[in-house]
């Protein structure tokens, strides 16, 4: 019984002319990109403490909030001088009562400080001050889950080194394909990835959902995911061209994509399924990094058959060389 | 591709064994744990701040304060050669710069060779010097540029910072048993670790106090000195005001101390002898207690000041002379209090004012959250993973997947747990993603054998030509993604470093399991089984 082949669900031996559709993709993703360029100047990112500095402070009381409590936390901004204070609630596991996420918004320096470092604390202490005195009960440390308090200065590194890991990221994988590739492999690996950091932030930008370091991460592991695709066909390509020297190049990508397809879908079925695992039940930490990773899955997969092949046809690929 | 000699079998389960060995403990319950034979190993998984819960605080040295002070005693010494030597000049401090101006030619030449012996060498047990203390320009005949070296204001800056961390190590931890982190980061940081730590806010305030006491002669002046003095700052030579805990009144008091923090030997809480309310209790070191001895003989009827940070915690009236070498300050405390002072000047004042550039605090309720909501997702990721490669690659080469990706995820554990590395709620995340993506290769594997088997080729050649061709395609794809999870390992920072560790693991451990140990199961079936035909 160990010997019996199960239901074939996958398409073997398809013959989809996805180079065909080239033109409808292009004109899709530029429209993705040129939105999403726009959406992002107009709209920017809406940046979590990691980048932009301020304090995030998670608390419960001893009993679910009511909107009468919540409210009393957000009149604490303007009374206490700290600017508007953003209130959440947020589920927690088991029969623990919500949590409240209070963020307090960057305080600019003290008189005679050469950074807000102090500021932040400040702030910080009056407003713990000011939740105390009105729920006595959260001074007990094990109704404090979290707090978190960045500065300017900590927040404008975290900042800088994040887009230089993704820039960087994209040089040495230039690097990598162009070695074991071709320039043209190297340059249509670079713009597929290129595309997909791109409608990512698009996208965080559209949904306004919180940008911080895990977003980076995620951005990263969708660049490594999308190129694993890439590569993937990029290789039967190569394989191809070598076999079917005749073979028009777009016969050659449209034959290469298809032979690879059942993998593309398996792999993708199989990532976006602890991926799914990971956003429902992983916890309200992971979520924004799952949600991130879920779409770039999307993305990357449609950008390696999409993007990174027919840009080869329209840079032309060196048989002769390929054949060696 | 399908032979595998006898010693490269016996590696590869050598290989999964040690990985087995050192993943186990991580599932055992601590006190079988406890008790496993010495040879065994024991150690867990590091869990990070984020997981454990705990503090992470980083801390930034306020520098320039110690240079300002460097520059300062440096200007005390300039000026005291040149009157040793009865040289003529001005010197004024100005952007953090000594400016010389001589009143004549011969006194500017003596004056010069004056300065430039004042320029030592930075550190003398830096072998080859490590450069000069000062840099000496002349402006011109008259005039003279004196700036601190580079090499000096990094020694200080090293020098500062190497001091601070000791002062805190011994506030902190002042019986040194709490597991903590207390390291230098970058040029100007300290990174402060307390895993499991409770109240932050009692951290927070031993950080934040320099804790620098000094005993001060009290100036008797009239109210309108003082009242200059508070509010304008101008205060008469070598004196300065400080307000009272007791009713933030200022009393002027002698800039010099008596006696500081440094000259103690010891201090502790206790109880007034008379009066049993807190006191903190302290001893002198021998020049201290001779320096107060001194002092205090001098001064009989008069009343001195104690200084901490800036506060006149009490000013009491010298009754006698005090020669015992120990005595004790009161000041309103209450047992808290004193006991929190006595712990600080014992730890000794901090060279510098540190901030609080970055604070994340975990409580351990959210961490254990954290790794019971990460445990979930896994099994049900694990469990829809392992179903899917069944439904589609039939149960004999879905379990061969299944058995490699677990054996991948034993793998991470032990290699983890090897390593000493810290799993991190984004590392969660990263093997949870590792679950997904490391059945890829075996994928990989699989489509070229039924598409080789479609090709007409007979079972033995077909799996031989699936592995054979799908080695390059595999190592390229993973070589790439372990590159994106490198640099994010060494640009990221924090507990996003956990997640490029366990991808970068995972990456590297599901490329062996799909061509080694998977291969090795396939091959081992084939030679047994001989099919005339795959269940792919």
């Amino acid at each position: 019984m160990f010997d019996i082949a199960l239901v074939r669900f996958l398409p073997s031996d398809t013959r989809i002319k996805f180079i065909s559709l080239r033109w409808v993709a292009m004109v899709l993703s530029l429209l993705g990109i040129i939105g999403s360029i726009y959406i992002f100047s107009t709209k920017n990112l809406n940046y979590g403490l990691d980048f932009k500095g301020g304090t995030v402070w998670e608390f419960h009381l001893d009993q679910d909030p009511t909107n009468a409590d919540l409210d009393a936390f957000r009149q604490l901004g303007p009374e206490l001088n700290l600017g508007e204070l953003a209130i959440q609630t947020i589920a927690q596991a088991g029969d623990k009562a919500q949590a409240i996420r209070l963020s307090v918004p960057k305080q600019s320096a003290l008189e005679g400080d050469d950074n807000d470092d102090r500021a932040q604390q400040l702030a910080l202490e009056s407003v713990r001050a000011a939740v105390i005195n009105l729920y006595p009960e959260v001074s007990k440390l094990e109704n404090t889950l979290s707090v978190q308090v960045l500065g300017t200065k900590v927040s404008g590194e975290l900042k800088v080194k994040g887009a230089m890991a993704v820039i960087l990221a994209l040089i040495m994988v230039l690097l990598y394909i162009w070695v074991r590739f071709e320039w043209q492999f190297g340059l249509g690996a670079v713009i597929a990835l290129a595309h997909d950091v791109i409608l990512t932030i698009g996208v965080f930008s559209l949904t306004a959902l919180e940008f911080n370091l895990s977003i980076v991460a995620a951005i990263l592991t969708i660049v490594g995911y999308s190129l694993n695709d890439t590569v993937i066909v990029y290789d039967r390509i190569r394989e191809n061209l070598r076999k079917y020297k005749k073979k028009p190049l777009e016969d050659v990508l449209n034959l290469s994509i298809n032979d690879t397809l059942s993998r593309t879908i398996m792999t993708s079925f199989t990532t976006l399924l602890a991926l799914t695992a990971l956003y429902i039940w992983g916890g309200p930490g992971l979520n924004g990094f799952a949600f991130a990773m879920i779409w770039g899955v999307f993305v990357g997969t449609y950008s390696s058959v999409f993007v990174a092949s027919p840009v080869l046809l329209l840079l032309g690929v060196n048989k002769a060389r390929l054949q060696k | 591709m399908l032979h595998f000699s006898r010693w490269k079998i016996t590696l590869i389960l050598g290989a999964i064994m040690l990985g087995l060995l050192f993943a186990i403990p991580n599932v055992l319950p601590k006190n079988v744990r406890d008790n496993l034979p010495g040879f065994l190993p024991s150690q867990t998984l590091n869990l990070g701040l984020d997981l454990q819960g705990g503090a992470h605080l980083l801390l930034e040295v306020d520098l320039k304060d110690g240079l300002e002070k460097t520059l300062r005693s440096e200007l005390a010494g300039l000026r005291a050669a040149l009157r040793e030597e009865r040289i003529s000049a001005t010197i004024r401090n100005r952007d953090d710069a000594i400016f010389v101006n001589f009143k004549n030619a011969d006194d500017a030449q003596t004056g010069a060779a004056i300065l430039r012996k004042q320029s030592v060498t930075v550190d003398s047990s830096v072998i080859g010097g490590g450069g000069k203390t000062l840099i000496i320009q002349k402006l011109d005949e008259l005039h003279y540029k004196v700036t601190v070296s580079n090499e000096f204001i990094e020694y200080i800056s090293n020098r500062t910072i190497a001091q601070s961390i000791q002062v805190l190590r011994k506030r902190i931890d002042p019986t040194g048993t709490t597991e903590m982190t207390l390291a230098k980061e970058g040029s100007e940081r300290i990174l402060l670790q307390v895993p499991g730590a409770k109240d932050v806010d009692e951290i927070k305030d031993r950080i934040r106090q320099t804790a620098k006491l000094g005993f001060h002669e009290v100036v008797r002046t009239d109210p309108v000195v003082l009242d200059l003095c508070v509010r304008d700052g101008r205060c008469p030579l070598g004196s300065v005001a400080y307000p009272q805990k007791r009713d933030g009144s200022y009393l002027m008091v002698k800039t010099r101390e008596i006696v500081t923090g440094a000259d103690l030997k010891s201090a502790n809480e206790g109880l007034h002898p008379t009066n049993n309310y807190p006191i903190v209790n302290f001893r002198y070191n021998a020049r201290g207690a001779k320096k107060f001895c001194d002092f205090t003989a001098t001064h009989v009827g008069e009343p001195f000041a104690v200084v901490l940070d800036g506060e006149i915690i009490t000013a009491p009236n010298i009754n006698t002379a005090i020669c015992g070498g120990s005595g004790f300050i009161e000041g309103s405390f209450t047992m808290e209090s004193a006991r929190e002072l006595s712990l600080l000047l014992n730890a000794g004042a901090l060279p510098a004012k540190l901030n609080i550039a970055e604070e994340r605090t975990v409580g351990p309720e959210l961490g254990a959250d954290s790794i019971a909501a990460g445990k979930i997702a896994s099994v049900i990721g694990l469990g829809g993973v392992f179903i899917f490669m069944w439904m589609i690659y039939g149960l004999r080469f879905g379990t061969f997947a299944n058995i490699a990706l677990a054996t991948n995820i034993v793998l991470i554990t032990g290699a983890l747990s090897l390593m000493g590395a810290t799993l991190t709620l984004p590392g969660i995340a990263g093997i949870i993603l590792t679950i997904g993506m490391a059945v890829d290769a075996n994928v990989l594997i699989f489509e070229r054998i039924r598409e080789e088997t479609r090709n007409g080729r007979g079972p033995i050649n077909a799996i031989d030509t699936g592995y054979r061709l799908s080695l390059a395609p595999i190592l390229d794809a993973n070589i790439t993604t372990l590159i994106a999870a490198l640099t994010l390992y060494f640009v990221g920072s924090g507990p996003i470093r956990g997640f490029a560790v366990t991808l970068s693991i995972g990456i590297v451990m599901s490329v062996f399991t799909a061509i080694v140990v998977a291969r090795l199961m396939t091959s081992t079936w084939l030679r047994r089984a001989r099919p005339k035909k795959l269940p792919i």
